[in-house]
């Protein structure tokens, strides 16, 4: 359905939300605080998490490998199939990835079995391989956002990179894989102590690049969970970004209709200018136009770029637009 | 009062050139100093192949946008990749001239700037890099001396390819530093090495 830009609201958007951070900071507890999640445990590695934390979790799945993964989140089905998906997914909320960094390696193992292009004889990815690892994990988030219509929570774990005398906290995450990866996020957050408190951090700073949308920037203390109490940071994080969406897709919604019509107004006088009459004419009309964002500058260009075309110059004396003088 | 030209690429190659040197020392024979002293004295430099490599895929990305025939056919193997960036930055205002005075330590500074692309509000730098990760431009002079040029600005987007993949690096305005501040420190740096003159000499604005 083709609606007008001003009157789409965003509320209710599925979240796409990447956690970074060292083993053992919380990541999984946190990545559980999701609306109704269900834990994808790719590192199989349920049975040393906590009871406690696992049974925040809605549902479990231990895929054994990434064509039972697909299977079970319905990629590549035919629409009654993926009727029978979603039911199955009905009770779900957001899925959870635990780790990030093990989906990609399953996914490049599949990716090694579907075309042996894709793979290298020491068992790494090719070049091939990693342009269609990135791909592959585009589709992956799509269908859990678009055709599952689920929120989306990646755990990833940290590796520290040197960079000169920093040190920079990166995903741990195969080779080209780990920029795709931020692409398709519409949050990437670095799970930090700071002193006795664990905190993420979604604005980019000089020991990680993160990424924060829609109202959600800077450093969140994530409060310590005392009995009886509800794990409940992320699903207030969604509806804190959807809140902010909504105001901020309006405000970006008014001041896009603002430029629109500065602009359509700036071309349409620029168009009737076609020789010096015509331009000093078109002077006033140009001062006239209420801007919004960058329109007063893009029209400037394209204005000059008209006069310059026409051969015309601005005598400072007249004040106006004459025909260039013989010779210039 | 005399006024002095500044650009995003010249203080780029002075932070290259002091990131070598730890520890300021103006005296280092590296590379990077002497490079820095050719851009500061304005001689011409050597275009490398990662250079050329970034002016040819630029000017692929805008023989697509203005549908250049001729333009299109340089560079095929890039041509995927070049036209989702011209998807993105198709009506903006391409390389698009941006200048402002400010004053620093009591001079006067004509900051100077040409955009790739200016639309809506955000400013568009096309940049190929075959090695690129993620949060590379973060300490880069160019966002911030960009935004200082366009203050209506409250985006700016790094379009970077390797000539297969697309990636977008996205600054905000209000987590940006100030630029006066860089074009602070880089006085009191030319100062302190003695090599204010030889800026004052070279970058007059006209």
């Amino acid at each position: 359905m083709i609606v007008k830009p001003e009157t789409m609201t965003f509320a209710g958007k599925k979240v796409r939300i990447l956690i970074a951070g060292f083993p053992g900071i919380g990541k999984t507890t946190l990545a559980l605080s999701a609306p109704k999640p269900l834990y994808i445990d790719v590192d199989l590695s349920a049975e040393r998490i906590n009871r406690e934390i696992l049974n925040l979790a809605v549902g479990v799945t231990q895929p054994r490998d990434y064509a039972e993964l697909r299977k079970d989140l319905g990629m590549d089905c035919n629409e009654m199939e993926l009727q029978a998906v979603r039911a199955n997914l009905a009770d779900f909320e957001t899925i959870v990835i635990d780790t990030g960094g093990k989906l990609l390696t399953i996914m490049g193992q599949y990716g090694r079995v579907i075309e042996p292009k894709y793979g290298q004889k020491d068992g790494s990815l090719s070049l091939k391989g990693y342009g269609w690892l990135g791909k592959e994990f585009q589709r992956f988030m799509d269908n859990i956002i678009y055709r599952l219509d689920k929120n989306i929570v990646i755990v990833f774990h940290t590796v520290e990179d040197k960079d000169g005398d920093d040190t920079k906290l990166r995903i741990k995450a195969e080779g080209g894989a780990k920029n795709a990866v931020w692409e398709v996020m519409d949050l990437g957050g670095f799970m930090e102590m700071r002193g006795n408190q664990r905190t993420i951090g979604f604005s980019n700073c000089e020991r990680y690049f993160a990424k924060g949308t829609r109202g959600i920037h800077g450093v969140y203390t994530i409060p310590e969970l005392e009995p009886g109490e509800p794990n409940d940071f992320l699903t207030k994080l969604f509806a804190k970004y959807n809140e902010v969406s909504a105001k901020e897709a309006a405000r970006a919604a008014a001041e896009r209709a603002a430029y629109d019509e500065a602009m359509t107004a700036g071309y349409q006088v620029i168009a009737t200018i076609v020789d010096a009459d015509t331009a000093n004419a078109a002077i006033p009309k140009m001062k006239a136009i209420k801007h919004a964002l960058t329109s007063e500058k893009e029209l400037a260009v394209a204005f000059n770029g008209q006069i310059k075309n026409l051969s015309l110059f601005y005598d400072k004396v007249l004040k106006e637009y004459t025909p260039a003088p013989e010779g210039k | 009062m005399e006024r002095y030209l500044m650009t995003h690429s010249l203080l780029s190659s002075w932070l290259y050139a002091i990131q070598e040197s730890p520890y300021e020392d103006a005296t280092s024979t590296r590379d990077s100093f002497a490079e820095f002293l050719q851009v500061l004295r304005r001689e011409p430099t050597q275009t490398t192949e990662a250079m050329q490599n970034g002016i040819d895929f630029e000017d692929l990305v805008t023989a697509i946008v203005r549908q250049d025939a001729a333009g299109m056919k340089k560079n095929p193997e890039w041509f995927d990749a070049a036209g989702r960036i011209a998807n993105i930055v198709r009506g903006a205002s391409l390389q698009h001239r941006a200048r402002k005075t400010v004053e620093v330590y009591g001079m006067n500074f004509v900051l100077y700037g040409r955009l790739d692309a200016l639309k809506a509000g955000t400013i568009y730098d096309v940049k190929y890099s075959g090695s690129y990760e993620r949060g590379k431009f973060f300490n880069s002079t160019q966002h911030p001396m960009y935004f200082e040029l366009v203050p209506e600005a409250n985006d700016f987007v790094y379009l970077i390819s390797n000539g297969k993949e697309v990636y977008q690096e996205h600054y905000r305005r209000d987590e940006v530093a100030d630029i006066t501040v860089i074009v602070g420190d880089f006085v009191l740096w030319l100062t302190e090495n003695g090599l204010l003159e030889i800026y004052k000499q070279h970058w007059k604005a006209l």
